[in-house]
């Protein structure tokens, strides 16, 4: 059984991209704030007997199924169908661009950056955000799940109540969709 | 690159590289995930709270739930678990004593019937007027005009 301070530390942990999560797919503020609130309350109340490891995987579900609920109650359906829709276009399309030279500017500018530097490196960070914004639903979770809450390909499949091949090809849809919108606005991360 | 080095990567190797770039775009977002307005820091600090404060009840029930609770009948006290057997046999003794003791009535009121019952048939039967009087309605008349 997770004790209070596990608790708590998780939440603290947790909160911020939960946050950050939901307001990319319902795009509100107040309306992310309800949700991750709702979230953890849940959380706290239905599996407070779990342990603590359990919590980072019950949490992101919880989340996704309050941020559905959500989606439901506000009876957005052409939101949800554009959501779980949006794949077209992103398959050949990407076949000219490359990947690794996104990769070669990673590279490049690991530990280059001076303070000078730093105003960019904020609208740098914007824009990123809103990149990943603008990503479909779909592989925007599955990026966010893989990559920032550092979950694998099963716990995500589990998470978004798909198959590990479904997941494996939003990541990698995002990723390219991702360097692509990056590289045009001249931006290697 | 040019396109042949492409062509000649493995899945494996462009998997990683997928990996690396998510991971570097997740830490930037990460990063900028951590300049949150200060007003959203609180709210998400307030539902932090809430969450806790309801944590806390909830393992407060669970463990009301699993403790033993003592029973006391006279002078024996003893410690049972609310689902176990004196807990069960506690809840159950009242309900039994409730229709007992509606049996009890009714058979008592039964009795009481039945006496009186037998008290106007014995009275019928013990007058110096037969019982078939009361049916004849020449009889009834004549008490009618009687008590006139």
């Amino acid at each position: 059984m997770a004790t209070d301070k596990e608790l708590s530390d998780f939440l603290k942990s947790v909160e911020k991209r939960a946050f950050k999560r939901t307001a990319f797919a319902v795009r509100d503020d107040d309306s992310a704030l309800d949700i991750v609130q709702d979230s953890m309350i849940r959380l706290a109340e239905k599996y407070v007997d779990r342990p603590a490891a359990e919590l980072p995987l019950l949490f992101q579900r919880i989340l996704s199924n309050a941020t559905m609920d959500w989606f439901r109650r506000q009876k957005v359906r052409n939101a949800v169908v554009h959501n779980f829709s949006d794949f077209g276009g992103s398959g050949d399309e990407d076949g000219d661009f490359d990947i690794l030279e996104m990769l070669d500017g990673i590279e490049g500018n690991v530990g280059t950056e001076s303070a000078s530097d730093s105003v960019s490196r904020d609208q740098i960070l914007l824009l990123i955000e809103r990149e990943v914004g603008e990503l479909p639903a779909r592989q925007r979770e599955a990026f966010l799940l893989r990559y920032w809450e550092e979950l694998d390909v099963a716990e995500t499949a589990s998470v978004m109540g798909c198959s590990e091949g479904s997941v494996k090809t939003h990541c990698s849809r995002a990723v390219h969709a991702l360097a692509k919108a990056l590289k045009a606005k001249g931006i290697a991360p | 690159m040019t396109k042949n080095t492409n062509q000649t990567f493995s899945h494996v190797d462009r998997d990683g590289l997928e990996a690396r770039f998510g991971v570097r775009v997740a830490s930037m977002l990460g990063e900028r995930a951590q300049a949150t307005a200060p007003d959203i820091s609180e709210r998400l600090r307030f539902a932090r709270e809430q969450a806790l404060t309801r944590a806390q009840a909830a393992r407060r029930q669970v463990q009301a739930a699993d403790a033993p609770i003592v029973v006391s009948r006279g002078r024996i006290a003893a410690l049972a678990n609310p689902l176990g057997w004196w807990f069960k046999l506690g809840s159950a003794a009242p309900l039994a004593l409730l229709v007992l003791g509606l049996a009890g009535i009714a058979h008592v009121h039964d009795k009481a019937q039945i006496a009186a019952v037998a008290e106007v048939d014995a009275a019928l039967l013990s007058d110096a007027l037969p019982p078939a009087a009361y049916t004849d309605p020449g009889f009834a008349e004549y008490l009618k005009t009687d008590r006139e």
